[in-house]
């Protein structure tokens, strides 16, 4: 049975440093639990779609704020990335890292639904 | 059990308000916000009872930024604690934040005890200091109070040897300080803040202090002075600037420096021409002038040994005309803006200091550390606002408040529910739902008479249809303005209630008509006949109209034969008749028990007009024949005025009836000496070979 620690090695995350600042590992795995039904990458998705840059850099820098308090490195290094040349409208960089945000997330996502079914937490 | 302090929340990720409330909602009552503008509603409607926001930067719709500077506009900055909570950690936008008043700054990642510890920290700092502004005020004030009557008692003594009642010194304190508050909202020449207004109004006090050195004989000489009198008189304001200048204590003071300034250049002139230094314009410092306008005003309307007192108006107007000296031009505009409260202000006990005076000057004495609530004041508040709650739960009303800034409306939950509209909508008169209910020419209206009150007066009724639910319906607006109480107030929302008069409104448009109308037959009634027709030929003075009076030939034989009930069925239906035969805008009425008339407008061609009229209400009633006499009256002959067209188509009836009636004749100007002319068309009825007569 997959353990957080496993999941979270399995994201690109850091167990050890999210454990220090929320300090209990249920509370972390509420949070990491709830990272599914977070609608930022949808709307980010969406909003690349409509070119509406304003709000794809709100998704992009939203992601990266969750990112960084559940200690989510490697999506919370992209998006960080993507926000920043979405800060000011589109640039051609975006869109290649709207590609690597894209994979980063797919891969926690699927890290986290392994997580959940293993431990009967769907 | 105290009630947990609230914590607003503002972050448009729903993830990081969870992390944030998971660490802090055993302690406190968390209140979340998912942008810029929610938390300006809920900073609207919790006010003070917030004790801290907790404020991303980045949200849509308004962002951190956008919040603290609403937050800066309403001051509420300076009473509720931020912390700044972001991801952004460019040194520009945490300067940028602390410029805007911000306490401190958490960044992401949180730490669940770092958060907790900054936040409890914040908010004890806060209550400490709320208690202590409590404490200062109420020094402050003490203060104040002693140092004005020590000052005010002296300087007594001195207008003693004047003779003055000592109401001169009253005065000049109230007069001073209602034109330095007139002042500084005129202009912004002369920055003065309430401190500086509160010390120049105690030092006015001291202007006089020279003349403790004039002898008594100058002073109280109840005729003119002489040259050389005059000249001593004049040392007063040198010598009492000695006076101070020789103290051998508090030099530094900004009062005695103050003071010094009014006692020597209190009567010096705005074009150079005064005493004793001869400064021009503003080289006499403003307090001077200030005082100088006051003296003068109070030396006019005073009785004094050598004059009697002039009323007010003529005072100002001396002054204004120039004829008491030069003053600057911006404070003969404070006189004249101040003039019509002058003598009210003057009569009451003015030794006191002014509540709001002590809490402003206070504030601008702790300017980042006060609080203008108290804990206390907030309990009370939480028990108004159940109450308020609770009491519009149980009307059964439709209980609402707008207000300007930001632009929102609030309902009553019942309110709410029957309007079918979320209890809070922002910037509602762009709301589709709002727009849908009640239409914008009438709330436009509402808007107007609102804005159009004033303080004393801000009550407003207004009547207008809503539509709830698709139906149409009057309702009637209660409500007042809310006023802040700045000068000049400003209009910042108002609050009331609408009540359905709907059934009421129809009811009286019901009575209204009953009231104007014949029961048995709907037509007019005379007196509303007459109002309309008096109305229509005012309008249109130039047109050429018509009255016919007419009756029911042998009506009384219809009642006797064949009974009343019959007889209202013939009087129905020739009114019917008669309706019918007129157009739209023509007046038919019932004036008598079987009279009638008839008021109409023509071009020409009037024969024939009420040729047909006539024929067309002769007939039939099952089997009863109906014949009529009428008079007919024209405007062009018989004039305009009601009384006299009605007696002219009276006498052209009469004529028919005295003749045989069955017919109708015209009015001609020979009827009024009581000659029968025939000048119209004989027409005999003879369908039935019923004798005229």
């Amino acid at each position: 049975m997959m353990s957080l620690e496993e999941c979270y090695d399995a994201l690109g995350g850091n167990y050890k440093a999210v454990l220090g600042r929320l300090s209990s590992e249920r509370i972390v795995k509420k949070f990491v639990l709830k990272f599914l039904n977070d609608q930022s990458y949808v709307l980010l998705e969406q909003s690349m779609q409509d070119k509406n840059y304003e709000e794809a850099f709100r998704a992009a820098h939203t992601i990266k704020g969750v990112c960084q308090n559940l200690s989510f490195d490697r999506l919370g290094d992209s998006s960080s990335r993507l926000a920043e040349a979405l800060r000011s409208g589109w640039t051609p960089e975006a869109d290649a890292l709207v590609d690597e945000v894209k994979r980063d997330y797919q891969e926690t996502a699927d890290a986290i639904r392994a997580f959940q079914t293993e431990n009967g937490e769907s | 059990m105290r009630n947990k302090q609230k914590i607003l929340i503002a972050d448009d990720s729903e993830m990081n308000r969870a992390i944030l409330t998971e660490m802090l909602d055993a302690e406190y009552e968390i209140i979340e916000a998912e942008d810029g503008t929610e938390a300006v509603a809920a900073l609207q409607k919790y006010g003070t009872e917030l004790s801290l926001v907790l404020l991303d930067i980045v949200m849509p719709k308004m962002d951190g930024f956008g919040v603290l500077m609403v937050m800066d506009q309403h001051r509420w900055i300076d009473d509720i604690p931020v912390i700044m909570i972001s991801a952004e950690n460019s040194s520009f936008q945490i300067e940028r934040a602390y410029d805007l008043g911000v306490t401190d700054f958490i960044n992401r990642p949180f730490d669940a005890r770092v958060v907790h510890r900054r936040v409890v920290n914040t908010l004890l700092l806060y209550t400490k200091q709320k208690r202590l502004i409590d404490l200062v005020t109420e020094q402050i004030y003490e203060k104040e109070k002693q140092s004005s009557l020590m000052v005010d008692i002296l300087s007594h003594i001195v207008e003693f040897r004047n003779g003055e009642s000592g109401l001169h010194v009253l005065h000049i304190r109230v007069l001073t300080e209602l034109f330095l508050k007139q002042l500084v909202t005129m202009t912004d020449q002369y920055p003065l803040t309430q401190t500086d207004i509160s010390m120049i109004s105690t030092a006015s006090a001291l202007h006089d202090i020279g003349k403790i050195s004039i002898s008594g004989k100058i002073l109280n000489k109840p005729g003119r002075l002489t040259e050389e009198e005059f000249a001593i008189m004049k040392t007063h304001s040198a010598i009492g600037a000695d006076i101070l200048r020789q103290l051998p204590f508090h030099q530094n003071s900004p009062h005695v420096k103050t003071a010094y300034e009014i006692c020597r250049w209190h009567h010096e002139r705005y074009d150079g021409r005064g005493y004793p230094d001869g400064l021009k314009g503003d080289e006499i410092p403003i307090s001077a002038q200030i005082v100088a306008l006051a003296d003068v005003y109070d030396a006019l309307t005073s009785e004094r040994v050598y004059k009697k007192a002039i009323p007010h108006e003529e005072a100002v107007r001396m002054i204004l005309d120039g004829q008491c000296g030069v003053f600057n031009p911006l404070l003969l505009e404070c006189l004249t803006a101040v003039s019509e409260s002058l003598p009210e202000e003057l009569k009451q006990d003015t030794a006191r200091m002014d509540p709001e005076g002590v809490k402003e000057l206070t504030e601008e004495l702790l300017r980042r550390h006060e609080i203008t609530s108290s804990e206390r004041t907030l309990q009370l508040l939480e028990h108004e606002r159940m109450k308020y709650s609770f009491f519009a739960s149980l009307s059964e009303e439709i209980q609402f408040e707008y207000t300007e800034v930001p632009s929102m409306l609030s309902l009553s939950s019942w309110g709410a529910e029957r309007l079918g509209l979320p209890e809070m909508i922002m910037d509602p008169m762009h709301d589709d739902q709002v727009c849908s209910i009640a239409d914008m020419e009438s709330i436009g209206r509402l808007s107007k008479l609102l804005r159009a009150t004033t303080p004393e007066q801000p009550n407003v009724q207004y009547e207008c249809k809503l539509s709830v639910g698709g139906i149409e319906r009057w309702a009637r607006f209660i409500c007042r303005a809310i006023w802040s109480s700045d000068m000049p107030p400003q209009y910042m929302g108002a609050f009331g209630k609408t009540v359905d008069i709907h059934e009421e409104r129809l009811r009286i448009e019901h009575l209204e008509h009953e009231v104007a109308h014949d029961t048995l037959t709907g037509l007019l009634n005379h007196k509303h006949a007459r109002k309309r027709i008096v109305s229509q030929m005012k309008d249109d003075p130039g047109a050429k109209f018509a009255l016919a009076v007419l009756d029911l030939d042998d009506f009384k034989s219809a009642n006797d034969t064949y009974g009343h009930m019959f007889g209202d069925e013939v009087l129905k239906h020739s009114a019917n008749q008669l309706k019918s035969s007129v157009r739209g805008n023509d007046i038919v009425a019932r004036i008598g028990g079987d009279e009638f008339l008839i008021f109409l407008k023509y071009e020409k061609n009037l024969e024939a007009i009420m040729d047909r009229i006539f024929h067309s209400l002769l007939g039939t009633y099952k089997a009863f024949p109906i014949s009529f006499s009428m008079g007919v009256a024209q405007t062009e002959i018989a004039g305009t005025d009601y009384p006299g067209l009605f007696q002219a188509a009276d006498h052209a009836l009469y004529t028919v009836k005295r003749s045989g009636s069955g017919r109708y004749c015209f009015y001609d100007t020979s009827m009024q000496e009581g000659n029968v002319t025939f000048s119209m068309i004989d027409k005999v009825y003879e369908e039935d070979g019923r004798d005229d007569g």
